[in-house]
C-alpha cells in the first residue's frame, strides 16, 4: 500500500509537471528553429512615442586605422571579445543566401554570416572564432541591446525607432520590400492582394509594412521566414512579403513561386550592437570601410548574390556621430 | 392459497389489503406460520442464488473489462505518447546530424510512427464511442497523418539541399509537441480514469454486499425456523433443514472466500501492477522528454533556453527519492528493483554527459556539442536506459495480467454454483417444512 500511494502521488506530480512544461516554454520562445511557438496573427506593437526624425543610414565615424588583429586596444570592447576567444553573432538559420543552415553540412552560412566572420577576422585574425547564436526576428533589437550577442547581422533594417535602443553600423546592403506569390497568381504587386493573407516574420519591419498598404492585405506573422514559406506551400497564406533578397532565396527553393512588383520600401541593412560600446561600433565601421575599399564586399556579394547579376557598388557609408 | 388469491379478481388496493390481512392472519395458526416460513426460506434462498449469479457475472465482466480493455488501453495510450515523443526527438536528432539522415535514426522514426499508429488503431477499438478518450483518438489519428506528411516533406526538401526542410521539420515538431502530445496525454489520463473505474466495477461491491446480506438473512431464518420447530415438536433436529443450513454455510463461506480472493488479487494488481506501471511509464516519458529537450535546444541553436530549463526540472523529478524512477521497486520484485536501480544510474550518467554537451555549446563549441549529443557513447547510454525501462514496464505488465487472470478464475464458479446451491437449499428447506405441514392435514 505504502509504495502504491507514493507512486500514485509522484505520477500525478509528474503529469502536472508535463502540463506545466509545455505551457511554460511558449512565451519564452527566443529560439527560432524549433520553438513551441504558434503562429500569431499580429505582434503587439510596443506602445511608445514615434522616434524623432533621423538619418538611419548615418552611423559612428571610424576612429583612425584598424588595430592589428589579435592586439585589441586595452579597455575596449574588442579586447573583451578577444579575451573571451570568440565573437558572438546573432542571426537566423532559415534565410537562404543571408544566413541559413546548409542542409548538407549543418553549418550556418550566407552574406550576413560572412559579415560576422569578417569582423571576427579583424579581431582575431581568424574568421572561425565566431559563435553563431540563432535569435528570433522579434529578439534582434533586445539581443543586441542587452549584450547577449556581440553583433546582430540578420537582414536587419536600420531605422530611427531601433536607433534609440541599439547602435547600427554603416549600411552594408540596400534591400527593399517586395512580395512573393504563386506562379499562377495574376497579381502584379502587393496592392493587388487586398484582403488576401500575406505572411511575414513577427518583429520584422516587413510585417508592419504589409498592414500599411492602402488595399489592406491581411498580415500573418510567423516566427521566422522559413515558416512563412511552409505556410505558403501549404496554402495557408496567399503570399509572402519581405525584402527582395530574402524572397529571392525563397523563390530559389520553390519553382512555383515568383517575386512580383517594384520595391515599395527601402530597407538598408546594418549590423546592430549594444549602445554601451560606441568604440566597438566605430571599429565595425572601420572594418566595413576597409572591406568596401579592398573588394571584400564585392567578393561576398558575388559569392551569395551573384546569381542576381553583377555586384553593384557597395552602399556609401554615412557618418554623423 | 395461491388459487384462492388468483380467484379473486378484485381491484389492486383491495387485493393488497386482502393479501396483507391474509398473510398477517397466517401467523396466528401453526400451519400458517409454517407456510410463512416456507415462503421466507424459499424467497431468500432464490434471492441469494440470483444475487450470487448477478454478483459473480458482474464482477467477472468488470474484471475481464479491466484486464482486456481498460488496462491494455492504458498501455496503448502510453505507447502512443512515448512513440510520438520519441519520433519528435529522433527527427530533431536526424536534423542535427546534418546531411542525409543517418539510417538508424530514419528506421527508429519509422518504427515510432508504426508503433503509434498500430496502438492508435487498437485504442480506437477499446474506447467507447463518446467521451474524452474517443475524442483524443480521433484527433490523434488525423494529427499523426498530418505529422508524418510534414516530416516526409521535410525529408524530401532536405535531400534536395533546400533549407526549407528545416522549417518543415520545426512545423512538424510544433504540431507534435503542441497538439499531438497533449492529445496523447489526454488519452493517457482518460485511460487512467477507466482503469480506476475498472477496479471499482470489477469489485461489484453493491451486488456483493446484497448477496452477503441475503445469505445472512437466509441463515438467520433457517436457525430461527429450526429453533421454532424443535420447540414445537419432539424432534430436536430436522434433517433436511440441517442440510439446508449446512449448504447455506458452505455457500456463504465459499462466496466470501471467492470474493475475498478476487479482491485481494485486484488489490495486488492495482498496488503492485497498475500503480508501479504508471510510474515506470512516467519515467520513460520523462527520459524521452529530457532527450528531446536536449536535441531541440541544440537544433534551435540559441544557447540554453526554455528547453534546457525543462530538462533541469525533468532531471530533478527523475532523481527525486520516492519519485517515478527512484522508488522502492525492489519491495515489489527483486528483479524489478535491480532494473530500475540500473535505469536510475544510467540516467545519472546520461545527465552528466548532457552537462558536458551544454558546457560545450555554451562555450561556443556547437559542433562538438552536437557530436557528443548524438554520438555513439551518449546514444548507447540512453538506449540502455530505455531498454531497462521497457523491461521494467514489461515486468509489471506480466504481473498485472497474471493477477487479473487469477482474480477472474473463481468468479465463474460463483456464477454457476451459487444459483445451483440456492436451488438445493430451497429444495431442502421446502422438504423439511413440508413434512411438518403435512402433519396438520
Amino acid at each position: 500500500m505504502r509504495i502504491r500511494a507514493a507512486l500514485a502521488v509522484t505520477a500525478l506530480a509528474a503529469t502536472t509537471a508535463l502540463t506545466a512544461c509545455s505551457g511554460d516554454t511558449s512565451p519564452l520562445a527566443s529560439a527560432t528553429a524549433m520553438p513551441q511557438q504558434n503562429a500569431v496573427t499580429a505582434a503587439p506593437p510596443a506602445e511608445r512615442p514615434p522616434a524623432p526624425a533621423c538619418n538611419p543610414r548615418a552611423s559612428l565615424r571610424p576612429a583612425g586605422a584598424l588595430p592589428t588583429p589579435g592586439d585589441m586596444p586595452a579597455g575596449s570592447y574588442m579586447a573583451t571579445i578577444q579575451k573571451r576567444g570568440r565573437l558572438v553573432l546573432g542571426t537566423s538559420q532559415d534565410t537562404l543566401l543571408f544566413s541559413s543552415r546548409n542542409p548538407f553540412t549543418g553549418q550556418i552560412e550566407g552574406f550576413d554570416v560572412d559579415m560576422g566572420r569578417q569582423i571576427a577576422e579583424a579581431i582575431f585574425g581568424d574568421a572561425t572564432k565566431i559563435q553563431i547564436k540563432v535569435i528570433g526576428y522579434d529578439k534582434r533589437v533586445s539581443s543586441a541591446a542587452d549584450g547577449s550577442v556581440d553583433i546582430v547581422a540578420d537582414t536587419m533594417t536600420a531605422n530611427c525607432d531601433r536607433w534609440r535602443d541599439v547602435n547600427f553600423s554603416s549600411i552594408y546592403y540596400e534591400a527593399g520590400q517586395k512580395v512573393l506569390v504563386s506562379k499562377t497568381s495574376t497579381a502584379k504587386s502587393i496592392d493587388d492582394l487586398g484582403g488576401k493573407k500575406v505572411c511575414s516574420a513577427a518583429g520584422s519591419t516587413s510585417f508592419e509594412n504589409i498592414g500599411k498598404r492602402p488595399t489592406k492585405p491581411i498580415a500573418v506573422a510567423k516566427p521566422a521566414f522559413g515558416d512563412c514559406l511552409v505556410a505558403f506551400q501549404r496554402n495557408e497564406v496567399d503570399g509572402i512579403s519581405t525584402d527582395d533578397t530574402i524572397l529571392a532565396g525563397m523563390a530559389a527553393q520553390d519553382p512555383y513561386a515568383k517575386v512580383i512588383g517594384q520595391k515599395f520600401t527601402d530597407e538598408p541593412y546594418a549590423i546592430a550592437m549594444s549602445k554601451a560600446h560606441p568604440e566597438f561600433a566605430r571599429f565595425v565601421n572601420a572594418v566595413l570601410e576597409r572591406n568596401r575599399a579592398d573588394g571584400t564586399w564585392k567578393k561576398t556579394y558575388e559569392r551569395w548574390l551573384g546569381d542576381f547579376g553583377t555586384a553593384p557598388a557597395p552602399p556609401t557609408a554615412q557618418y554623423d556621430k | 392459497m395461491t388459487t384462492a388469491l388468483a380467484a379473486r379478481p378484485a381491484p389492486t388496493t383491495v387485493r393488497k389489503a386482502g393479501l396483507v390481512r391474509r398473510v398477517s392472519g397466517l401467523r396466528h395458526t401453526s400451519p400458517g406460520r409454517l407456510q410463512l416460513l416456507i415462503a421466507l426460506l424459499v424467497g431468500f434462498g432464490l434471492l441469494s442464488g440470483l444475487l450470487a449469479g448477478v454478483a459473480g457475472a458482474s464482477a467477472r465482466a468488470g474484471t475481464s473489462d479491466l484486464g482486456n480493455r481498460a488496462q491494455p488501453l492504458l498501455v496503448e495510450a502510453e505507447t502512443i505518447y512515448s512513440a510520438l515523443a520519441d519520433a519528435d526527438t529522433t527527427a530533431a536528432q536526424a536534423f542535427l546530424a546534418g546531411g542525409l539522415e543517418p539510417t538508424a535514426l530514419t528506421r527508429r522514426y519509422d518504427a515510432d510512427l508504426e508503433r503509434a499508429t498500430t496502438a492508435l488503431t487498437s485504442a480506437a477499438r477499446r474506447t467507447p464511442e463518446d467521451g474524452r478518450a474517443a475524442e483524443a483518438v480521433r484527433n490523434l489519428s488525423a494529427g499523426v497523418a498530418q505529422y508524418s506528411a510534414l516530416v516526409a516533406t521535410a525529408r524530401a526538401n532536405n535531400r534536395q539541399g533546400l533549407p526549407i526542410g528545416a522549417s518543415y521539420l520545426s512545423e512538424a515538431s510544433r504540431l507534435n509537441r503542441d497538439t499531438l502530445q497533449p492529445q496523447a496525454r489526454e488519452l493517457f489520463e482518460g485511460a487512467q480514469d477507466e482503469v480506476e473505474d475498472g477496479y471499482s466495477s470489477a469489485g461489484a461491491l453493491g451486488w456483493v454486499a446484497l448477496l452477503l446480506l441475503s445469505l445472512v438473512v437466509l441463515l438467520i431464518t433457517l436457525i430461527v425456523t429450526q429453533r421454532y420447530l424443535s420447540r414445537r415438536t419432539q424432534r430436536t433436529f430436522n434433517v433436511p433443514l440441517l442440510a439446508a443450513t449446512g449448504l447455506t454455510l458452505v455457500f456463504t463461506v465459499g462466496a466470501i472466500g471467492i470474493l475475498a480472493v478476487q479482491q485481494a488479487r485486484l488489490d495486488r494488481a492495482a498496488n503492485q501492477g497498475s500503480g508501479p506501471m504508471a510510474s515506470i511509464a512516467q519515467s520513460r516519458l520523462l527520459t524521452l522528454q529530457a532527450r528531446g529537450d536536449e536535441a531541440l535546444t541544440l537544433a534551435a541553436r540559441a544557447g540554453s533556453g526554455p528547453y534546457e530549463l525543462d530538462f533541469s526540472s525533468v532531471e530533478a523529478r527523475l532523481n527525486q527519492r520516492g519519485g517515478p524512477m527512484v522508488n522502492e521497486y525492489d519491495q515489489l520484485d527483486y528483479q524489478l528493483g535491480r532494473t530500475m536501480d540500473r535505469a536510475s544510474k544510467q540516467f545519472q550518467q546520461y545527465a552528466t554527459i548532457h552537462d558536458d554537451v551544454r558546457a560545450l555549446d555554451d562555450s561556443g563549441q556547437y559542433d562538438k556539442a552536437v557530436a557528443l549529443a548524438i554520438g555513439p557513447e551518449t546514444t548507447k547510454v540512453f538506449e540502455d536506459l530505455r531498454g531497462d525501462l521497457d523491461s521494467a514496464l514489461e515486468n509489471r505488465k506480466e504481473f498485472f495480467t497474471a493477477e487479473i487472470d487469477r482474480a477472474g478464475s473463481g468468479l465463474g464458479l460463483l456464477t454457476v454454483l451459487g444459483p445451483l446451491l440456492a436451488v438445493a437449499i430451497c429444495v431442502f428447506a421446502f422438504a423439511g417444512l413440508r413434512a411438518r405441514l403435512e402433519e396438520y392435514r
